[in-house]
């Protein structure tokens, strides 16, 4: 067994995204100090070709670890590169102790079961807005503050040329504030397994849509809120902002009109 | 959260039994189909008749020529469903047709056909959107109760889950459909398009050996297809691709053929498919898997949907080619579904339309 499967076999999993299988493992730095990790294991996908899987594998888990490197240089928050699998599929990185910005904002848990019949698995808009602010409590913030939050960082990132790829409310976190009243709360990017790297206005215009789309889809009634999203990132991004509301504007419209192509 | 809340479905059981005649003409496909509704809950297809127009291999059905295909067929593919149906139109209670989406002229041909028929027999019109009588045609036959729902056809390309009163879009193609991806491709390597494009392609996909790399361009839950068409185009003109299967001899085995071609197309869209449904099932925490719209029926497609689906401890639903292909019974069944509920559609607002997007319409069948 390689030192990556050793690793994997002692990690206990806590959950199975769409990508890859989510384990809690430890890492000791010679014995010394041990720390938590977060292991990324893209496993075998059955249903797709073994060649395409493995090229695919191979270029997200390295194409993961560029784009979170980068971001680390350019100060955006997100968890820290600790181990790197690429043929095993694995990556390994720092812990964050929080929750997703979805789950806070009231769109339900990622693992949560909507079932049968009639459930459609969202409270009444009351219920939901009370028990948005007791949850947002915990971390000392408004929902307001996250959007700006969210903004500020996906500006950073963009600033950086790293394109998310798949933006969306579940692959945001929270991090929990340490008790030392100094802390703030931190928004921290996760999921980077769509990300690459580019400067075309297009590929930033695109990722926003994708979270606009994402915002629409699991928090109905949301508009305003992701109007906050965009306005901190306006700030952000500075004279670049133009060009990509400009290509923003056409790629909504372009959305729009996909219901019949060809 | 409470995982599991059971809310009371906003449609009542039918006093009494309803009868609809669903009509279809978006594309290349004239149906007809009648069904009903009964009051034990029970829900019968009493007839289900289609037409396609089918174009020489290498072309593609032009809008004008595919209305005049459904203007022809309309009256026998209309009565035919009658007989089958053993019920006069005196007999149904409403006439649903597709308002859209889909190509103008065909469209606005079948609405012709539906007005002229509501205004002779003096039965209300429903209007009816393409994409939700496939979801709601699907979940009638496979009892899929909320699942996340892969519309793949020659129009269209999304992935939609239910959410209050809505089918809400959380994927889709970019630029070109699957099936328009398929199809066309089909008529560049001159596949006959008897009985469809994409079941020649599928067929000689079988027989496909080598996995040549093209591009794979999934974003976020969206994917594109254009660019994979266009490499695909580009190997046909390529010094290694041969058209002919059989000269493949011995040792020399560094030559592509229409087979490997399509083997590639296919492993490589259907892998993007299947990563975006898993992605949208990760997303929203479902377990089940719909599969509608004619390419559907592909069975490549099914089976790496259902590994997918097993990965994740969960479940696939597809039908077969009578309920994924356009028919008329799926317009029917969702017209029924929201005439029960009071909706029809005035003669002055059944006019149809090109663009006519999944999430416009109001599911107020559905808590």
């Amino acid at each position: 067994m390689s030192a990556t499967q050793i690793l994997l076999s002692q990690a206990t999993q806590i959950s199975q995204g769409a990508e890859a299988a989510i384990y809690k493992g430890r890492l000791s730095d010679s014995g010394l100090d041990e720390e938590d990790v977060l292991l990324k294991y893209r496993f075998h996908k059955g249903y797709r070709h073994p060649t395409l899987d493995a090229s695919l594998t191979k270029a997200r888990v390295a194409g993961e670890a560029r784009a979170l490197l980068k971001c680390l240089r350019a100060d955006v928050n997100v968890p820290a590169v600790r181990m790197v699998d690429a043929l095993e599929g694995v990556l390994g990185i720092e812990w964050i102790n929080g929750k997703s910005v979805r789950f806070l904002l009231g769109g339900g848990a990622e693992d949560e079961e909507v079932t049968e019949e009639m459930a459609d698995g969202e409270n009444l808009p009351e219920d939901a807005t009370e028990e948005l602010e007791d949850q947002l409590l915990e971390y000392n913030v408004s929902s307001d503050e996250v959007m700006t939050m969210i903004g500020t960082e996906i500006a950073k990132m963009h600033l950086a040329d790293v394109i998310h790829g798949d933006l969306t409310t579940s692959n945001m976190m929270l991090r929990l504030p340490s008790p030392s009243p100094s802390n703030k709360t931190e928004l921290v990017l996760i999921d980077f397994g769509l990300a690459y790297i580019s400067t075309l206005v297009e590929d930033k215009a695109v990722d926003l849509y994708v979270l606009e789309r994402a915002f629409s889809s699991t928090h109905p009634a949301s508009e305003p809120l992701f109007a906050g999203v965009l306005k901190a990132y306006e700030i952000r991004m500075g004279k670049e902002w133009k060009a990509i509301s400009r290509r923003l504007d056409d790629v909504r419209l372009r959305g729009r009109k996909r219901s019949m192509v060809g | 959260m409470p995982g599991k809340i059971r809310k009371r479905s906003p449609l009542k059981p039918p006093e009494r039994p309803y009868i609809a005649l669903g009509l279809e003409g978006s594309a290349n496909k004239l149906g007809a189909g009648i069904i009903k509704h009964s009051p034990d809950g029970s829900t019968i297809v009493l007839s289900n008749v289609r037409h396609t127009y089918i174009t020489p291999p290498g072309e593609g059905f032009l809008p004008r020529d595919t209305a005049q295909h459904h203007r022809e067929w309309a009256m026998t593919v209309i009565n035919d469903a009658f007989k089958k149906a053993e019920l006069s139109i005196h007999d149904i209670d409403c006439i649903c047709f597709t308002q859209g989406p889909g190509m103008g002229a065909p469209l606005t041909s079948v609405a012709l056909v539906a007005r002229t028929l509501s205004l002779l027999f003096s039965k209300p019109l429903v209007g009816v959107n393409h994409c939700v009588g496939h979801i709601e045609m699907g979940r009638q036959v496979t009892g899929a109760q909320n699942p996340v729902v892969l519309y793949v056809s020659g129009g269209n390309t999304q992935v939609i889950a239910y959410s209050q009163q809505c089918y809400r879009i959380f994927g889709e193609t970019l630029d070109i459909a699957v099936g328009n991806c398929l199809d066309r491709f089909a008529r560049v390597i001159n596949l006959s398009n008897d009985p469809s494009p994409g079941y020649n392609i599928e067929q000689m996909a079988k027989t496909g050996k080598r996995l040549l790399p093209l591009p794979y361009a999934t974003k976020g839950m969206d994917l594109s297809l254009s660019g994979i068409l266009t490499s695909t185009e580009a190997y046909t003109l390529d010094k290694r691709f041969r058209f002919n299967e059989n000269s493949r001899e011995g040792d020399n085995d560094n030559i592509i053929t229409p087979a490997d071609l399509c083997f590639s197309l296919q492993e490589t869209i259907f892998a993007m498919l299947v990563e975006i449904t898993e992605r949208a099932m990760a997303h929203i925490g479902s377990k089940e898997v719909l599969i509608v719209g004619g390419v559907g029926c592909n069975e490549r497609l099914q089976e790496m949907m259902g590994i997918m689906a097993e990965e994740r401890g969960g479940k696939v639903f597809a039908t077969d080619d009578r309920f994924c292909i356009d028919n008329g019974i799926m317009i029917a069944q969702a017209g029924l579904l929201s005439y029960r509920m009071g909706f029809q559609t005035p003669l002055a607002k059944s006019r149809c339309t090109q663009r006519f997007r999944t999430d416009q319409v109001h599911v107020a069948w559905r808590a």
